[in-house]
């Protein structure tokens, strides 16, 4: 595969069938994916194409109408404390951070793993402290997440999720509220990541960031998986009209801005 | 005009009595209309539609009639209804019912200051509901209407002056401005002491309530 | 698509799965047994005690009840219409003095606005019903509910003007400022029209307040809607009825009116949010 990572083919998550509609509009038309161990697999398409929907369902904060979802080999449970505690194996980033907002960046990384995990707060806290640092965000563990900036915020969700160690982290469009100096360094702490082998499913617009870090492209329009190919295959010659389109649609967009 | 001093040495524990109510009947009133405020509440954002409707309504109904008239069916209409309850039973109920839907539509706007997306991310976290209203939902909810329920404890004391229009014994400050003014002539004395312990009082709680807000508002 | 204007009440629960749809409408089913049970038991109360007859409720077929709760409604609209305009005018001055430069004018205008916040309207009613009549002040009964109504809400309609007048961005005064615009101008012509936009809604709620209070109107005999209704009592012996009936007017016209701030509060939040 792309960059010469070796992908064991362990499924961690597997979409079957999935189907889903918004009232009368069909969103998710018979999906069909599977993520594997390590593997980072980036969805793009245009907007209104269902990527944020289907990253959303995979932890079920969307419900599906049919299909199955199965999170390393046990199938997700439509409710309850089950669905609690497999959502929990599943890291996830939003758009627009939702960090918790009475609580400082220390305790936004620790209330997971205190309160769903049952860690002691010690434990808790000097794993948290590790992450931080690790995202570069250490200095401001007291402050609240109003005090930070968007790219710090971000940093600070990432880490979050990474107390939980989760088995797979998904990303729906970590970027797109940042302003375009701040996007740098929450990509660069996702390509980090994705060096150190964390299983991701990303969905966002960066091209460039998704070329170099995915191992798969999965490009999606009117609720549909049209295209599934490692990123050099599908960048230079993608085989649908539709893709072509929405890369030139890009194209022009960043050539005219 | 009688002086303070001697309004005071003739009627000074009159006024006792009266602070006394008063400031009883506002802890009191203000407790139930907590308690059942957060009971409203409940009903109101939990998922089944008959409980919201009720909920909904009855904020609509305590919010929006005048304390006077509500006080007015208690005492004088009830008891047709052969449901007799005393005086200071029906100021009770008036001060408490008013206040409650006030306190259900603060904590209705505080929640819905948190938004989606953190309910969103504790969910993903794999926190179960009550865990996401425990670590989400209640903090930030009471932290943001700090000033509202500080306001809603001087409304709430304002409105135990409906206790001036049943004959209590001991009156209230209200009531008790009107008791003096028909056994004496220090009738404007009278006023500006009640005057003065009410202003006092609600500015007392006004600046504890700034102090609180301030040091746990949340910045967003 | 992550639901950010969606209320509280959609994104608290998790979708329900099976399990939770079926709990749900289960406890759906015995909610609405119990409202109306509820319901049911009020009636036989009503019932039981005799209060159902027509003879109570025939008084509301007849035109001329209606006109006289009528005239009891159009003395309570006009002590409420002359309190808003008096509380509106003195509500001003007193924002006016506590957000202008003078120390003292601020400090005045504090104490005032704290005691008009901080004593309930009865104790003013009181105040001019009782004892301005030992002064020699003697008033007409509609002054004697106007004014302390007007008194009790001057001060919560200052802070309201106040709230709005600090909530214009400071860019606004330096950009007027930077054009040479003195201090009056800047304040009349840019800051006070964008702060009182913000307000209106707020506004319009408090003459909710206002409403509420005119109800005291009875302590001074006042012919509000309150009074009318006691002489309809003392005319029909339908006490019951007629103080019901009073009382859902008062919550109806209340609700409309909060009803109408919060489409306002929506419009000028859109038009806020357009204009930046």
């Amino acid at each position: 595969m792309s960059n010469g990572k070796i992908i064991s083919q362990e499924p961690i998550i597997e979409l079957k069938h999935i189907d889903k509609h918004f009232g009368s509009l069909h969103v998710l038309k018979d999906i069909n994916l599977t993520v594997h161990k390590g593997e980072v697999v980036v969805i793009i398409g245009p907007s209104g194409s269902g990527k944020s929907t289907l990253c959303r369902t995979i932890n079920r904060l969307e419900t599906i109408d049919s299909g199955e979802i199965v999170i390393d080999g046990s199938v997700m449970p439509k409710e309850g404390k089950k669905l609690a505690e497999l959502r929990s194996q599943i890291g996830m980033v939003f758009q627009s951070f939702n960090l918790f907002a009475h609580k400082t960046i220390l305790d936004n990384v620790t209330i997971a793993p205190r309160d769903v995990l049952k860690k002691s707060k010690r434990e808790a806290e000097e794993e948290a402290m590790q992450l931080l640092k690790r995202v570069g965000v250490d200095s401001q563990a007291g402050k609240v997440p109003a005090q930070l900036s968007g790219g710090q915020q971000q940093r600070v969700a990432i880490a979050r999720s990474l107390a939980m160690h989760p088995k797979a982290i998904l990303f729906d469009e970590p970027t797109s509220a940042l302003d375009p100096e701040m996007i740098g360094e929450v990509l660069d702490v996702m390509t980090e990541l994705a060096r150190d082998g964390m299983t991701m499913v990303i969905v966002t617009h960066e091209m460039n960031f998704a070329r170099r870090v995915a191992d798969r492209v999965i490009f999606m329009d009117g609720g549909s998986i049209l295209e599934e190919a490692a990123p050099e295959e599908f960048f230079a010659a993608p085989k649908t009209q539709r893709a072509r389109d929405f890369l030139n649609s890009l194209g022009d967009r960043e050539s005219r801005s | 005009m009688m002086s303070v001093g001697e309004l005071l040495s003739q009627f000074g524990d009159k006024y006792l009595q009266a602070l006394w109510t008063t400031y009883g009947l506002t802890v009191l009133c203000f407790a139930g209309a907590l308690v059942l405020g957060i009971a409203i509440t409940v009903m109101r954002i939990c998922p089944i539609k008959p409980l919201q409707w009720f909920g909904d309504f009855y904020v609509q109904i305590f919010r929006n009639i005048p304390g006077a008239a509500l006080l007015i069916v208690l005492v004088y209409a009830l008891p047709y209804l052969r449901v007799m309850l005393s005086y200071y039973m029906c100021v009770l109920v008036a001060v408490t019912l008013i206040p409650s839907s006030f306190c259900s539509e603060y904590l209705m706007a505080g929640m819905n200051t948190i938004g989606a997306g953190q309910i969103e991310a504790a969910r993903s976290l794999g926190m179960t509901f009550f865990q996401i209203v425990k670590n989400v939902v209640l903090p930030q909810a009471l932290r943001s209407t700090v000033l509202q329920m500080t306001n809603l404890l001087v409304a709430t004391m304002l409105t135990t002056a409906l206790a001036s229009q049943v004959p209590l014994n001991p009156a209230d400050l209200t009531g008790i401005v009107t008791y003096i003014n028909t056994h004496a002539v220090g009738g404007i004395t009278a006023f500006m002491i009640s005057a003065f312990f009410y202003a006092v009082t609600a500015v007392v709680i006004g600046q504890i309530g700034n102090r609180i807000d301030k040091k746990v508002r949340i910045l967003r | 698509m992550n639901g950010a204007h969606a209320s509280i009440r959609d994104v608290l629960y998790d979708a329900p799965g099976p399990k939770a749809k079926r709990r749900i409408a289960f406890v759906t089913v015995i909610s609405l047994l119990a409202l109306a049970a509820l319901l049911a038991a009020i009636v036989r109360r009503f019932y039981v005690t005799g209060q159902l007859d027509p003879k109570y409720w025939s008084i509301f077929l007849r035109y001329t009840t209606w006109r006289f709760i009528g005239r009891g409604l159009l003395g309570t609209l006009q002590v409420a219409a002359a309190s808003s305009v008096l509380a509106f005018a003195a509500g001003m001055l007193l924002m006016m003095a506590r957000v202008c430069r003078y120390r003292v004018l601020n400090a005045i205008a504090t104490f005032i606005i704290e005691l008009s916040r901080g004593i309930p309207t009865l104790l003013f009613i009181y105040f001019f019903f009782l004892l301005a009549p030992q002064f020699g002040l003697q008033l007409p009964s509609f002054w004697r509910i106007t004014l302390p109504v007007s008194i009790s809400a001057m001060g919560v309609t200052a802070e309201a003007l106040r709230s709005g007048v600090n909530a214009v961005p400071r860019g606004q005064t330096e950009a007027a400022v930077s054009l040479g615009m003195r201090s009056a101008s800047v304040f009349f012509k840019i800051v006070f029209p964008q702060g009182f936009r913000y307000v209106i809604p707020t506004l319009i709620s408090e003459m909710v307040i206002v409403f509420k209070d005119t109800t005291y109107a009875y302590v001074v005999n006042y012919a509000d809607l309150m009074q009318n209704a006691k002489v309809l009592i003392s005319n029909y012996d339908a006490l019951l009825a007629v103080y019901l009936v009073v009382a859902v007017i008062y919550i109806v016209i209340n609700y409309l009116i909060n009803k109408l701030a919060a489409t306002v509060e929506r419009r000028t939040r859109a038009a806020v949010a357009a204009a930046k």
